[in-house]
């Protein structure tokens, strides 16, 4: 497997050229048909490549013509013969006919295989049934060969009618051509084959190298992150565990009975210690999701279990705040491709919020719906084709709270923000929850959007993807 | 493209891409069929036992105007089947405009949006931009039962920007107008990149309509063109093309 051997292959797919009479035809086979050409029609016969080399030869010398060589003019008339009939160009209708000095005809017959002259055929020379005497080019030729001679040889020339031999011919380019093209199919499937299999091999290598490359970024990435962290997060919660704790039990009068102004001290110290945690949390998440070292475990997920889960976990919580948690699935939902505890994550999020700005008398409810993912966000090629490309679950958490307005709808997903930071003092959080969800589904090649819930209130819609069905 | 200015002569690559049986060789068929012997080649299918294409089928068309310019349009097929990434990949190299062979049965939906990114990766993996391809896109099998329906097709083909064409490969039926709009699409783009007109004094419209009557179309190109469907007709304007 040479360089140019490839780069040939690779042109040739490429534009579809056509190689050579010699890389399409095997040259002892071509000697035999030629040869059974002339024991069939006693016809001499010769093949000639598009650059001038003979590819195949049925011919004697004619006694004539060897007559002839024993003089030299004779000698010149043939060398002539000889390059004219290579040489000769057949035109639009890839057919001629040449007469030597002798009298004697050549057909000539170009080869053309789609459209590109590859050699010619050349029949003769031979002279036309009943035909005696000497021309005058002959018989003028050279005043040393003797004419009784010269009719004498003519005689024992080939003969054929000039129509059937063209005939004969055009069956036999049709035939050729025929060879060609099973030539050409032959050497396109083998040359297929090899560039396949060394463009498997490219892509594989390729492949490995990348993931290769990608293992020891992520391990290295790995390694720091998570070292980081990890010290971060046993750093800050050990001491942090302990103020909980002991914020705890000092409230509970474990240590000894408190007045109400101290107990109201430690209790704000146990729950600011608690927000902490949370913020902890929210912010080990975040960086992993960031850093890309958080790993999905991805399966085929039945969302309305996950969402049902959520529900039953925050439904104490609606209560105590007599906020109303609905949920409707109905219909047959395909799965989504997912992480399910991530998921969860995604609605307990979205649904605690619900609750928390939703006041006294309100209505949350989670809503399942079959839904498709419209098409690829970046790009707008093969619409058509691509505009139900995967069939989607639409998760639609709604709440009858104070809303958010269209121009916050973008900047809630933004670490940290709240749309109006007082809030953060009544109804608390750190402000992590919404671009952890945004994450997550991105992670998912979901999409998070904001809608209005009539007359108040705010919709978080959440549409996940199916898998991607593999090609039948 | 090849151009050989010598031999005024032009090879222009079109690829028809798809899912696995879609009806990529039966396009080919039909083209075959209908073009005059003049121009068409030998149509050669490197094909497996069981019909499957292996590596390509191969239409050759050669055209030639009245300056003598001779056009050379190769037009390939990939094989469809999963296995043979590799062999779609070195088809499509260096193609010049693709014609998108989708299915028209609502269950082969999914495996035509499949193949169309798959077309868009070895796109990419040869170094050519999907969204810099002249393309077409065709809905083949119009004549099944279960297809999704005319309607549905001609808004969805409103908000893309490829001419979508319906069509019923085997009797023949939208196959040359797919391929006049291939054509149209790739010589407008080619020509706004290589300013072909001008260095070949070149008619562009007579050449597609004379390539459409050898085809055995009567129609005129306008006619021709306006045969797709949705309002990606724009698209089909030489000054649309970059
Ligand atoms: N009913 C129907 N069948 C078609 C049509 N076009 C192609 N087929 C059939 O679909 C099958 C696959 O076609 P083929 O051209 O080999 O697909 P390829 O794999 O894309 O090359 C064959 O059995 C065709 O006869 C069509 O328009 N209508
Ligand atoms: N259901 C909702 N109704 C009204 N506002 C909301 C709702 N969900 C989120 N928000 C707004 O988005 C902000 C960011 O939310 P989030 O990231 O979850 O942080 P946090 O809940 O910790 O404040 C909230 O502070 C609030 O202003
Ligand atoms: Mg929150
Ligand atoms: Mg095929």
């Amino acid at each position: 497997m040479t360089n140019a051997a490839t780069e040939r292959t690779a042109a040739e797919l490429a534009l579809g050229e056509t190689p050579s009479f010699e890389e399409l035809v095997d040259r002892a086979a071509l000697a035999e048909m030629v040869h059974s050409f002339f024991e069939l029609f006693r016809l001499p016969i010769r093949v000639f490549g598009e650059a001038g080399q003979i590819l195949a030869d049925a011919s004697e010398q004619p006694a004539l013509y060897a007559y002839l060589h024993t003089s030299g003019a004779g000698r010149r008339a043939l060398a002539d013969v000889v390059t004219r009939v290579k040489t000769l160009d057949p035109g639009r209708e890839s057919e001629a006919m040449f007469q030597c000095v002798t009298g004697a005809l050549y057909q000539i017959s170009s080869i053309t295989y789609d459209d590109r002259q590859l050699g010619r055929i050349i029949v003769g020379p031979y002279l036309p049934p009943g035909s005696g005497d000497p021309p005058e080019s002959l018989t003028a030729l050279d005043p040393k060969l003797d004419p009784a001679r010269l009719r004498e040889l003519l005689a024992e020339m080939p003969r054929g009618r000039p129509e059937t031999v063209t005939q004969i011919v055009r069956h036999l380019t049709k035939t050729l051509d025929l060879i060609l093209f099973s030539g050409h199919k032959a050497w396109l499937t083998s040359s297929m084959h090899l560039a396949s299999v060394r463009e498997s091999f490219r892509d594989l290598s390729d492949k490995n190298a990348k993931l290769q490359q990608a293992f020891d970024r992520l391990k290295e990435l790995d390694r720091l992150k998570s070292n980081f962290l990890a010290t971060v997060s046993h750093e800050l919660r050990t001491p942090l565990t302990s103020i909980i704790g002991y914020s705890e039990m000092l409230s509970e009068g474990i240590a000894g009975d408190l007045s109400p102004d101290q107990r109201e001290f430690v209790l704000t110290i146990h729950e600011k210690g608690e927000q902490l945690l949370e913020l902890i949390k929210g912010l080990l998440d975040l960086s992993k999701l960031e850093s890309g070292t958080m790993s999905l475990r991805k399966a085929d997920v039945d969302v309305v279990p996950v969402i049902r889960d959520v529900a039953q976990t925050l439904t104490p919580s609606a209560r105590k705040k007599n906020v109303e948690l609905q949920v409707h699935a109905d219909g047959v939902l395909p799965t989504v491709w997912g992480d399910a505890e991530r998921l969860r994550q995604v609605f307990l999020n979205l649904t605690e919020n619900a609750l928390k700005f939703t006041p006294d008398g309100g209505t949350v409810t989670l809503r399942v719906l079959p839904s498709y993912m419209e098409r690829p966000p970046d790009d707008d090629a093969g619409f058509v084709l691509m505009a139900t490309r995967r069939a989607a679950v639409e998760v639609r958490v709604e709440d009858t709270g104070i809303g958010i307005p269209e121009p916050e709808r973008n900047r809630v997903f933004d670490a940290f923000y709240q749309v109006d930071g007082s809030s953060t003092r009544e109804h608390g959080g750190t402000g992590l929850g919404l671009s952890i969800v945004r994450r997550l589904v991105d992670a998912h090649d979901g999409l998070v959007h904001i809608e209005e819930n009539a007359p108040r209130g705010a919709v978080f819609v959440v549409r996940l993807p199916c898998r991607r069905t593999t090609m039948a | 493209m090849q151009i050989d200015f010598g031999a005024r002569e032009l090879t222009i690559k079109l690829v028809y891409y798809g899912p696995a049986l879609s009806g990529k060789t039966t396009n080919l068929q039909a083209l075959h069929r209908a073009a005059d012997p003049s121009a068409a080649g030998r149509l050669m299918t490197l094909e497996t036992r069981d019909d499957r294409t292996l590596f390509f089928d191969l239409l050759p068309l050669t055209f030639r105007d009245k300056m003598g310019l001779s056009v050379r349009l190769k037009v390939f097929t990939v094989p469809g089947q999963v296995i043979h990434a590799s062999t779609r990949r070195l088809v499509v190299q260096g193609a010049d405009g693709v014609a998108f062979i989708a299915d028209s049965q609502v269950a082969e939906t999914q495996g035509n949006a499949d193949s169309f990114m798959d077309l868009k990766e070895n796109l990419k993996a040869s170094g050519m931009q999907l969204s810099r391809m002249p393309l077409v896109i065709q809905f083949n099998k119009r004549d099944l039962p279960s297809v999704r329906s005319d309607d549905e097709i001609a808004t969805l083909a409103a908000q893309g920007r490829e001419p979508v064409y319906l069509a019923v490969a085997t009797q023949g039926e939208g196959v040359v107008e797919t391929f006049i709009g291939l054509l149209h699409l790739t010589w407008s783009g080619l020509d706004a990149e290589h300013d072909l007109t001008r260095k070949f004094g070149f008619d562009a419209r007579v050449f597609i309509e004379e390539v459409a009557s050898k085809l055995g179309s009567q129609r005129s190109l306008p006619e021709l063109l306006g045969t797709c469907v949705g309002g990606a007709l724009d698209v089909l304007k030489p000054e649309a093309v970059r």
